[in-house]
């Protein structure tokens, strides 16, 4: 009988050939959605489509964009949000 | 801008960083930014000007430049201090000994020829045997 949960499309299907000549199904986790601007909600760029356990392997420098607010905040944002910040400290 | 401006930078990796700008506006738009950014050229566009202008030379030196910011900013900066390099060690490869050339076997084959036939020659030592003692 197959696994209940295995059933279900949760997981991806993936067909791996092994070593002895077979093909095997292989049940896979689903790559998460893609990052996206928590004031926009635009796309984030720069930031791979990874599971947790995957993303872990990637250096650092390939994870989120190296300036502030990287990660969290699209380019646009972060220079409106920036200048807002300077203009307010001004004042 | 004006040379002394103080200014905030928007972008990059130095974003929401303090700099001033010590140089007038070269072409495409660029200007030469120092302070708590890293010294280099910066577009205009990328730079949000703010009210206060510091009273700096054209070009004026990283040292100058820390010193004013301390003293008028009340900002110190940090600079990064560089490892001296070390010199890696060269790998050398190693030197093939060449193998001390091996004498021709015929020869020595010869010679225990030599040496057998000699043996053959020799007549065989006859060893007399010492009588018992009687009792």
């Amino acid at each position: 009988m197959v696994q209940g949960s295995r059933k279900s499309r949760t997981l991806r299907r993936a067909h791996r050939r092994t070593p002895g000549g077979k093909t095997v199904l292989c049940f896979k986790r689903r790559n998460p959605n893609s990052a996206k601007c928590s004031r926009c909600g635009a796309k984030l760029s720069g930031i791979p489509r990874k599971i947790p356990l995957k993303f872990k392997n990637i250096p650092k420098t390939k994870r989120n964009p190296a300036r502030p607010y990287g990660g969290n905040l699209c380019s646009k944002c972060t220079r409106q949000v920036l200048i807002e910040k300077a203009r307010s400290e001004e004042e | 801008m004006k040379i002394g401006q103080l200014c905030i930078k928007i972008s990059g990796r130095d974003a929401g960083k303090k700099c001033v700008v010590l140089t007038g506006v070269e072409k495409n738009n660029l200007v030469l930014v120092d302070g708590e950014t890293r010294r280099r050229k910066c577009n205009i566009a990328h730079l949000e000007p703010l009210s206060k202008v510091l009273p700096f030379k054209e070009n004026a030196s990283h040292k100058e430049v820390v010193d004013l910011f301390k003293k008028e900013l009340k900002i110190t900066i940090k600079e990064k201090k560089s490892k001296p390099k070390k010199e890696r060690p060269k790998r050398t490869r190693k030197q093939k000994v060449k193998p001390e050339p091996k004498k021709p076997k015929k020869e020595k084959k010869a010679k225990q020829k030599t040496a057998s036939a000699e043996i053959k020659k020799k007549p065989k030592e006859s060893v007399e045997k010492a009588p018992k003692p009687k009792k």
